[in-house]
């Protein structure tokens, strides 16, 4: 846990700079009142010092407790639908939101999860049927369309 | 007599038939998400949130809030049958509950949650029929300094009464206050932490970010190995309390029903705090504490009534104040917002039919899951047989057109999955999520009252300690802050005198 630890500190007083730095050229203090920087600079400060505490607390800290990240395995399957859902995202403008989705379930079940292709096939149609029955035709929310029209 | 009669007027729009229909698919929903291991209630509320874009609002919210309170009664399922807690505050009942149904006792573990659950709700939502109009007419009295430091408790409180480090809840709630000041400043109009992007000039949406921590999240943690928990087989005939199992439990019941409400009540700490101290308390009061642990029903029913019970007191500070104690309260809190209501001490004079139709909806919701969860328990723990893995793509798709449906845009959609990103390396990382949603919720009303605050007072941070109330406020705060911090110097001492003990033991020996 200690790396861990480690890292979260320094993301923290990374993402505190970076708020620090993004807000820097908007007045602190405007006439009479606190200006568009008064809020970031302020969040930003808390940062440091969370930051720098969980740094000093792991440091003295010796209980040697272990991280909690998955196996190797689990990475891989993490890794590989996080994949999917961003390939998904990137799909969705050229071959239209419902398709995108048809072919990601498709993915996680077969793909991932090696289940078998019958209730697989099932189980995204319903997804689908779903979808389409609720968002597109009860809400009348426009989804993407592909070149299929769907 | 007036919360009475507005009450009555409550359930005149609480029967209609829609509204009834609401209340009944938003108890189920919650009882399956609950029942369902790796998605909570706060979840399940932000993944279906979008689907009520197209209802009224009384409706939208009756559906809501029975997601949360069905997750309490359904996580007990999962708990006693697979040994895995369906959401966080059902963890106490998995101890025990699994290891009474080991005993073969599954149908009394589920009965005695079911009832304590129940008695503990009805109990909680008629307090909250006299309490919230209180607070809400006090509240009236309240200006900008002390709404400051109200939201400011709300977020401290978090980490000074959450179970894990209070560093931690504090970086969460830090992210949290980070995400929201990025987009148009709100009270000069400049472009704040954009980097030029113009889907960002309007601010990053709160479902997007709900969804991808809560939902993603929690699907990415669930997919880290195949699922397969062994369900225990229940009975029908099984599911009651026999008189000495309610002689047992009475007691417990009354006394996690009241420690969960006050819980509740408190801005951060929720049901999971809730339904560890009662069950910690139960062990003291018990006549039997060597059974806790190896299957206490009256641990059980101590810990089941507390969580249902602080879902419910949740709901107090959130509708007279606007401020959520708790995640599940800030996606209703979110969902107001979405359905153009203004949160805040006004909404019950304001919107007095949705105030009390969703109060009356929650006796409601109550009594139809005490019939979901006695005579049909064995019906929903069929479901859990359904294997997980066919469930991930239908979760994950509906919370991608959900996101989509906020502003028909795949920025969002983008959004969610870069947070379902962070919500997993919080997850991993041991910090809480539902500091973050709170700041997330809370940050807009905190950043401008402090500067209203600021101008009124021409910069003199006087004003805060100016009135009895922001005062006490402003102690509350210190306190809360002071309170880990002093926990810490308890533990540390007391190490350090069972070191001392330990090497006079071995001097001795």
């Amino acid at each position: 846990m200690k790396a861990t630890n480690f890292i979260a500190a320094f993301m923290l007083l990374g993402l505190s700079v970076m708020v620090l730095s993004g807000t820097w050229y908007l007045p602190y203090w405007a006439d009479f009142a606190p200006g568009s920087a008064f809020a970031p600079f302020w969040v930003a400060m808390i940062g440091v010092v969370l930051a720098v505490s969980l740094f000093v607390a792991t440091l003295f800290d010796d209980s040697g407790e272990p991280h909690s990240f998955p196996d190797r395995r689990g990475i891989v399957r993490v890794t590989a639908l996080m994949a999917g859902l961003w390939l998904m995202v990137l799909l969705i403008p050229l071959i239209g939101f419902v398709t995108a989705g048809i072919l990601f379930s498709l993915y996680l079940l077969i793909g991932i999860e090696r289940r078998p292709l019958a209730p697989s096939l099932l189980t995204t149609a319903v997804v689908t049927g779903l979808v389409y029955g609720v968002f597109i035709a009860w809400l009348g929310i426009s989804l993407p369309a592909g070149p299929f029209g769907i | 007599m007036d919360a009475l009669a507005s009450l009555a007027h409550g359930f005149s729009i609480a029967l209609t038939p829609t509204n009834l229909l609401f209340v009944f698919i938003g108890v189920t929903l919650g009882q399956l998400i609950g029942a369902l291991p790796g998605i909570g209630p706060s979840a399940g509320m932000a993944l279906l949130l979008p689907i009520t874009f197209g209802l009224d609002p009384v409706t939208a919210l009756v559906m809501l809030s029975g997601i949360m309170y069905g997750g309490m009664y359904g996580g007990t399922l999962t708990s006693v049958l697979v040994n895995v807690p369906g959401e966080a505050a059902s963890v106490m009942t998995a101890v025990d509950g699994n290891q009474l149904a080991r005993q073969g006792r599954a149908g009394q573990a589920l009965a005695a949650s079911a009832i304590g659950s129940f008695l503990a709700g009805i109990g909680a939502v008629t307090a909250l029929v006299f309490l919230t109009p209180a607070l809400s007419a006090f509240a009236l009295s309240f200006s900008a300094p002390e709404y400051f430091l109200l939201a400011l408790l709300g977020i401290t409180a978090t980490a000074s009464l959450g179970t894990g480090s209070a560093i931690k809840a504090m970086i969460g709630a830090t992210l949290g206050l980070m995400i929201a000041l990025v987009g148009t400043d709100p009270i000069q109009g400049t472009s704040r932490l954009t980097f030029g992007s113009l889907d960002l000039l309007e601010g990053i949406d709160f479902l997007p970010v709900a969804i991808g921590v809560f939902g993603i999240a929690e699907i990415l943690v669930s997919m880290e190995q195949t699922q397969a928990g062994h369900v225990v087989r229940t009975r029908l005939k099984d599911m009651w309390l026999t008189r000495k199992d309610w002689l047992e439990c009475r007691m417990a019941m009354l006394r996690g029903g009241v420690i969960g409400f006050f819980i509740g009540l408190m801005p951060g700490a929720g049901p999971t705090v809730a339904a560890l101290l009662a069950y910690v308390v139960e062990k003291k009061a018990s006549p039997h504490p060597e059974k806790f642990g190896h299957g206490a029903l009256d641990g059980v029913a101590a810990a089941e009534s507390a969580n249902n019970s602080a879902a419910h007191g949740a709901m107090i500070p959130m509708l007279a104040l606007g401020i959520p104690g708790s995640a599940s309260t800030a996606v209703l809190l979110a969902a107001l917002v979405l359905l153009g209501i203004r949160p805040g001490p006004m909404l019950l004079t304001e919107q007095a039919d949705l105030v009390w139709g969703l109060i009356a909806s929650m006796f409601i919701g109550n009594v139809m899951l005490l019939i979901m969860n006695l005579p049909l328990a064995p019906l929903f723990a069929s479901i859990l047989r359904i294997p997980y893995a066919y469930l991930v793509p239908g979760i994950l798709i509906v919370s991608l057109v959900g996101a989509y449906a906020i502003s028909l845009s795949l920025f969002n959609v983008g959004l969610t999955l870069f947070f379902g990103m962070v919500g997993y390396l919080m997850i991993r990382a041991d910090i809480p999520r539902a500091p973050l949603v709170l700041a997330v919720v809370l940050a807009p009303l905190m950043e401008s009252s402090l500067r209203q605050s600021l101008m009124l007072s021409e910069g003199s941070p006087g004003i805060f300690v100016q009135r009895p109330l922001s005062a006490v406020l402003a102690l509350l705060v210190i306190l809360s802050l002071a309170l880990p911090l002093f926990n810490f110097l308890l533990a540390r001492r007391a190490a350090r005198r069972a070191g001392v003990a330990e090497a006079l033991s071995h001097s001795s020996d």
